[in-house]
C-alpha cells in the first residue's frame, strides 16, 4: 500500500478530470486518502467537492484518470439528503445492511435513539431521523471505506452531535472516513486530513492541523477568512 | 325506448341472476384478468428493465415500445388470426375460437401500454434512488424488485388502465373468439351481436354492466391506492 507522509493510503485518485460537455469540472485532480481516517473535502459552492467524492466512490466514471483503493462493495456512502425507500425504517435499514441480524439491527437503533421508531414508514422520518437511519445503515455493514456527503447540513444539535460521536467512532474503528463539510468548527473538531478544492482543481492536500493555522494557497486563506 | 328500460332489465338482470349475463360478465373476467396479469407480470419487470438500465438498442426499442401504444385492435386481432388459424404456424394449437386465443389477442393490446406506462413511473423512481443503487452496488434483480415495491401504488392505476383497455376491447376479441354463444361470448362482442340485431335495451343493459364492473374495479383500486399511501405504511 502506498504511504502518505508516512500514513498508509486508502485510496488514491490519479490525475482525475470529470467533463461535462465543453466544461471541466474536475481539473487533474491526484489526492491520496489515508486510511483510517477521516479525511475533508472543503471548498466553496460549485468547487467540485461532492463530485470528487462521488468519483472517488465510484458514482461517477471520470473522463479521464483513475481512481484505486478497495472494491465498491466495502465502501458505503451518506448522501445529504438522505434517500428513503416506501417501507418502514426497520425495513430501510435491511435493505441498507441486509446482513445485520436482528439484535444487531435493535442495537444500531437504540444507540441512534430510533428504536420507537422502527415500524414507522422512513418517509415520515423527521430530516434529522432520516440521516441517522442513513447512518447506522452504513456503518452496521462495517465498511473500509464511508463517504458522507454534509451529512450534518440542516441537523438540530441533537442529531449533529449523533453524527459527530458516530464518525469519530467509525474511525477509530479504522474505517477511512471522506467527507464534504461546510461547517469549518466541525471540520476542525473532525479532521485529520484535508483537501482543499477550488474551481475543479485540488489546491491543497493536507493536515487538518496545517490547513487550518497556515493554508498554503491563497484560495485557501480566502476561503479560510470566509467561513 | 327510453333511457331507464335497459337500466331496469340491466338491474332486473343482474338481481335475477340471469344465467346467460353471468355467463358473459364471468368469461369477460376471465379473460381480461388472465391477459391483464400476464401482461402484467412480463410488462413491469420490463418497464423497470427499461427504465433503470443503459443498454444497447434501449432508444429504438422505447420507440417501439411507445409506438405499439396505438396498435389498432382489429389488426392485432387479424395477427393473431393469422398465427393460430388452421393454416397459420400455431394452428395446431387449435386455439382459434377460443377464450385463449382472446386472452392472446387482449395480452398483445395492453402489453405495450404495461411496458410504456410503467417505464415512466419507474423512470421516476429511479431518478431518486440511481445514486442509492449505484452506491450499494445493487444487482439489476434487487434494483427491479425494490423499483416494483416502491412503485406499488402507482402500478395499481397501470393495472386499472390496462384491465379497463382489455375489457373494453372488441374487434380483436370478436375476430379470434368468434363470439360463439357459451364458448367465447363476452360483454363487448355480445353488445356488437345484441345491437345488430335491434335489441338495443339487452345491449345497454350490458354496456351498464361494464360501466358498473370498471366502477367496482376503481373504488378496489382507489382503496389500494390509500393503503399504499400516504408515505406508505408498510413494505
Amino acid at each position: 500500500m502506498a504511504k502518505l507522509c508516512n500514513e498508509p493510503v486508502c485510496m488514491q485518485a490519479s490525475s482525475l478530470c470529470v467533463q461535462r460537455g465543453a466544461k471541466l469540472l474536475l481539473k487533474e485532480i491526484s489526492a491520496a486518502i489515508p486510511a483510517g481516517k477521516v479525511t475533508l473535502i472543503l471548498g466553496h459552492n460549485g468547487a467540485g467537492k461532492t463530485l470528487l467524492m462521488q468519483t472517488l466512490h465510484g458514482l461517477v466514471t471520470p473522463t479521464s484518470g483513475q481512481v484505486t483503493g478497495p472494491d465498491i462493495a466495502v465502501q458505503k456512502m451518506v448522501f445529504q439528503t438522505p434517500v428513503m425507500l416506501r417501507c418502514t425504517a426497520s425495513k430501510h435499514f435491511d435493505f441498507l445492511c441486509p446482513g445485520a441480524s436482528q439484535e444487531e439491527k435493535l442495537s444500531w437503533f437504540k444507540r441512534a435513539s430510533l428504536v420507537g421508531r422502527m415500524q414507522v414508514p422512513a418517509r415520515s422520518l423527521s430530516g434529522g431521523e432520516q440521516q441517522k437511519l442513513a447512518i447506522i445503515g452504513a456503518l452496521a455493514s462495517q465498511p473500509e471505506v464511508l463517504f458522507l456527503d454534509e451529512p450534518a447540513a440542516n441537523l438540530d444539535f441533537e442529531a449533529t452531535a449523533f453524527v459527530e460521536e458516530m464518525i469519530r467512532w467509525s474511525a477509530k474503528e479504522g474505517t477511512t472516513i471522506v467527507m464534504v463539510s461546510h461547517n469549518r468548527a466541525q471540520a476542525e473538531r473532525l479532521a485529520d486530513h484535508i483537501l482543499f478544492m477550488d474551481k475543479g482543481r485540488l489546491m491543497e492536500q493536507t493536515s487538518a492541523k496545517q490547513f487550518f493555522c497556515v493554508p498554503h494557497s491563497e484560495a485557501g486563506k480566502t476561503y479560510l477568512n470566509f467561513v | 325506448m327510453d333511457f331507464f328500460t335497459p337500466l331496469i332489465l340491466a338491474v332486473q338482470m343482474l338481481i335475477g341472476f340471469d344465467a346467460d349475463l353471468y355467463e358473459i360478465i364471468g368469461l369477460s373476467l376471465q379473460v381480461s384478468l388472465v391477459a391483464v396479469g400476464a401482461a402484467l407480470v412480463l410488462g413491469l419487470p420490463l418497464g423497470a428493465l427499461l427504465a433503470s438500465f443503459q443498454f444497447i438498442g434501449r432508444g429504438p426499442l422505447i420507440v417501439i415500445t411507445n409506438t405499439l401504444l396505438g396498435l389498432p385492435p382489429v389488426v392485432v386481432g387479424l395477427l393473431v388470426y393469422l398465427l393460430i388459424s388452421r393454416a397459420g404456424p400455431l394452428g395446431f394449437l387449435d386455439l382459434l375460437y377460443s377464450p385463449a386465443a382472446m386472452m392472446i389477442a387482449q395480452f398483445i393490446l395492453v402489453l405495450p401500454l404495461s411496458i410504456a406506462l410503467s417505464r415512466q413511473v419507474f423512470e421516476g423512481l429511479h431518478q431518486d434512488y440511481n445514486l442509492l443503487f449505484k452506491s450499494l452496488n445493487l444487482s439489476w434483480k434487487t434494483r427491479v424488485t425494490t423499483l416494483l415495491v416502491d412503485g406499488r401504488a402507482a402500478l395499481v392505476t397501470i393495472a386499472l388502465v390496462c384491465f379497463g383497455r382489455a375489457i373494453s376491447e372488441v374487434g380483436a376479441v370478436i375476430l379470434v373468439g368468434g363470439n360463439i354463444k357459451h364458448v367465447t361470448r363476452v360483454m363487448t362482442s355480445a353488445i356488437a351481436l345484441e345491437t345488430a340485431r335491434g335489441e338495443l335495451a339487452f345491449a345497454l343493459a350490458l354496456g351498464l354492466v361494464l360501466l358498473f364492473i370498471a366502477l367496482v374495479v376503481n373504488i378496489i383500486s382507489q382503496q389500494i391506492r390509500q393503503y399504499f399511501t400516504p408515505e406508505d405504511r408498510y413494505g
